[in-house]
């Protein structure tokens, strides 16, 4: 009787452990694979892509907050920074005041910034670019439908995000979460130089 | 004559699938045990039916705070409500991961505990009912007679052709058969067939458990590959699924932000009808949300007609709609004559029931000093007693209600605030009584601080986005468990046994029968009809 129960018994002990083994195996490889992305110096938000891993900045075109229309494409050659913002959205207003510093900052070395309002609406968008004297346009993204074309490319969880696309337009870098000037300026020096 | 006789009692011994094969029998105290005793003691002990009941219990037990206490992942405000209401209990309560509790430590571990028992039962009965379905039915025994069903006529056939006869007639009935063969060891004088009918009640059985399986890790795949997510959308906007425009975002443990559709919803229009008259009055009739989507970027735009209960299907998702409200329209000018917010701005209604909604207004752009206002819409308003009361939930008479504050919004020092709420504590009020406005209506703000028109109101619907790839496999798991546990209820076990004998020129044909005495009956009867049949079989070749 027991003899016979022995069998069942570790056999089930045995799916068990697979099904335990497999859970760790899955963890495992969800969790792998970096392609090299490296973090700047003393920031937990803000990557950067190494050459030949930047992944390709999606083409698009939008209106902007002033109502003309604007090809993502145009930008192709330069250094161009994105920040995703809205004028609901808290960090985006305490990190403003820093992006347009930088923005006049690198304007003599041909660096383009562009802002993609995510989730605004005009009046309040406006309101926001005139209170902190952002010196560069935005699009509207009111339906978030660019926001979801760059989160094919690159995680964005949500706003502010920033990323800095290379000559060839490719992502290079990015800031997940509030940019400081000294993460920008890291990052900047890297895709510059490249 | 056949001659039936009642049952004396059910010999039908049934060690290839006993229910719960002897588990508590062995004390581990008794004997010497070691490691490995107490090993299989413990697993056995963790396997039984009695211990996994009481782990099912303790998970409805468990789930009871998930639904009395707000919860962090749904309801973290409540929480926070919570600490304020009871600043003593809730850290303790917190402590215990009763704020948390689908998450809890003590909750996974009731919910492994009770996978590994559910497993380590199902798996190895499986086996066992696998093994019991190949079985042969046993030899025939000796004496017929004492079954409960017997029959007995002569023949003038010989014994070994007569139970040829009716192993042909039983295997015409779909029985399966045991002749005596090579294992017998009664030499050549043994005629006899044993036929065994019902074995898709093991299979059934079978069914049942392997599906009950199915189930357990259906539910798992559900867990650990789907996501739940909410959205609010007002009339005219749309969204795209991705976490940055999504409210609420609740991804199982293999799921990143990659893993969402990325379909586009647009909200053409949303109608909402209510019962005019009657007691019902006031109650819903119908909800009808008509949107327009893409499956993907630059994909051909579709239309759907969202209703409650009527789920859009895209992408492997399912987009319900589960609520709406109504969102007034702002424009805000400031003290410079700039608008600087004009948007549909969601309310949310609370429990004092016809949609009487509340929500801010923040107006962070606005110079010198930034604007906000806390603000009432009532949709259908009557005024009582210096009260506004909403009468109808439909929006025949709108009306906000606003107070209007200036100062500091808090906004710019970086941390995040609901849109729901607003921190007056850096605003002084403008107002001193809620001003009342109806559509089309201005309140200028004292000292020339700007003006705000309540220019319109369009409503909003929000929308509960899931993908659960368990659910299909959850559905065929839990048909099939119910059809197996049909087929073990309804088809019994039942075996014939026929015994010819010679006795003097001719032959004694003995029959006997039984079944599982706990099914449905009839039995009875088909042994009498078996038998007949037999008999006659059994002349028929008489006269050949």
């Amino acid at each position: 009787m027991l003899k016979s129960r022995r069998r069942p018994v570790f056999v089930a002990a045995a799916v068990c452990a697979a099904a335990a083994l497999a859970v760790v195996l899955l963890t495992g490889l969800a969790g792998g694979g970096n392609n090299g992305v490296t973090h700047v110096a003393g920031s937990n938000s803000a990557v950067l892509y190494p050459a030949g891993h930047r992944p390709a900045a999606p083409d698009f075109t939008a209106t902007t907050l002033t109502g003309s229309k604007l090809a993502f494409s145009a930008y192709r050659g330069q250094v161009v920074v994105v920040n995703f913002w809205g004028s609901w959205c808290a960090p985006c207003r305490q990190e403003a005041p820093v992006l347009a510093v930088t923005a006049q900052q690198y304007r003599p070395d041909g660096v383009s910034f562009l802002g993609v309002d995510v989730r605004d609406d005009t009046a309040s968008a406006l309101a926001f670019t005139r209170q902190f004297g952002v010196p560069y346009p935005s699009i509207s993204d009111s339906g978030s439908t660019i926001t979801l074309d760059f989160t094919a490319v690159v995680p964005i969880a949500g706003t502010p995000t920033t990323l800095v696309i290379d000559r060839t337009g490719h992502i290079a870098g990015a800031v997940f979460g509030t940019a400081t000037q000294q993460e920008l300026t890291d990052i900047l020096a890297q895709v510059m130089h490249s | 004559m056949t001659d039936v006789r009642a049952p004396e009692a059910d010999p039908f011994e049934s060690p290839a699938e006993p229910d719960e094969p002897g588990r508590a029998h062995r004390d581990p105290a008794g004997g010497a045990l070691g490691l490995a005793g107490w090993l299989k003691w413990g697993w056995r002990q963790l396997t039984s039916m009695r211990i996994a009941l009481v782990l099912l219990f303790l998970l409805a037990l468990g789930s009871v705070p998930g639904s009395m206490l707000p919860q962090e992942g749904t309801d973290p405000g409540g929480v926070q409500q919570y600490y304020t209401s009871h600043p003593a209990l809730a850290p303790w309560l917190n402590h215990l991961g009763l704020f948390n509790v689908f998450a809890a430590p003590w909750f996974a571990a009731i919910y492994l505990l009770l996978f590994a028992s559910l497993v380590g039962c199902v798996v190895p009965r499986t086996f066992r009912l696998a093994g019991s379905a190949r079985t042969l039915p046993p030899r025939a025994p000796r004496n017929l007679t004492r079954l409960p069903r017997s029959a007995e006529y002569p023949t003038t056939l010989a014994p070994a052709e007569a139970a040829e006869v009716a192993a042909t007639v039983l295997a015409g009935h779909g029985f399966r058969l045991r002749r005596p063969g090579s294992d017998s060891n009664h030499g050549d004088d043994e005629h006899w067939v044993s036929a065994e009918k019902g074995y898709l009640r093991e299979a059934g059985n079978l069914l049942f458990h392997l599906a009950l399986l199915g189930v357990l890790v259906s539910v798992a795949l559900g867990g650990l590959f789907g996501y739940k997510a909410d959205r609010l959308l007002v009339q005219g906007t749309s969204f795209s699924d991705t976490q940055s425009a999504l409210d609420e975002f609740y991804p199982g443990r293999f799921v990143t932000a990659h893993d969402l559709g990325p379909f586009t919803i647009t909200l053409n229009r949303f109608d909402a009808s209510y019962i005019t008259s009657g007691n019902q009055r006031g109650q819903p009739s119908s909800f009808d949300a008509r949107v327009s989507y893409t499956a993907q970027p630059g994909g051909p735009a579709r239309t759907f007609d969202l209703q409650v209960n009527r789920p859009l299907p895209v992408d492997g998702a399912k987009v319900y709609l589960i609520g709406h409200g109504y969102a007034p329209v702002f424009k805000v000018t400031d003290s410079r004559g700039q608008v600087v917010y004009d948007q549909a701005t969601p309310f949310i209604s609370g429990t004092s029931g016809n949609f009487l909604s509340q929500g801010v207004v923040k107006v962070p752009g606005a110079q010198p000093e930034q604007l906000g206002f806390t603000g009432v819409f009532v949709p259908t308003a009557i005024e009582v007693g210096g009260v506004l009361e909403s009468v109808f939930p439909a929006a025949d008479n709108p009306v906000v209600s606003l107070i209007a504050y200036a100062g500091n919004l808090g906004l710019n020092s970086g941390v995040t605030q609901s849109v729901y709420e607003m921190n007056t504590a850096g605003m002084h009020q403008l107002t001193s009584a809620p001003q009342l406005l109806q559509p089309g209506q201005s309140l200028k703000l004292p000292d020339g601080q700007g003006t705000i028109t309540f220019t319109g109101y369009v409503p909003w619907v929000s929308l509960a986005i899931t993908h659960d790839p368990g659910q299909l496999p959850a559905l065929i798991c839990g048909l099939a468990a119910l059809g197996g546990l049909l087929l073990s209820f309804m088809v019994r076990r039942r075996r014939v046994f026929v015994r010819a004998r010679a006795s003097g020129p001719g032959t004694t044909v003995q029959i006997g029968g039984l079944a599982r005495t706990d099914a449905s009956g009839g039995f009875e009867d088909e042994f009498a009809s078996l038998a007949a049949e037999l008999r006659s079989a059994h002349s028929q070749h008489e006269g050949e």
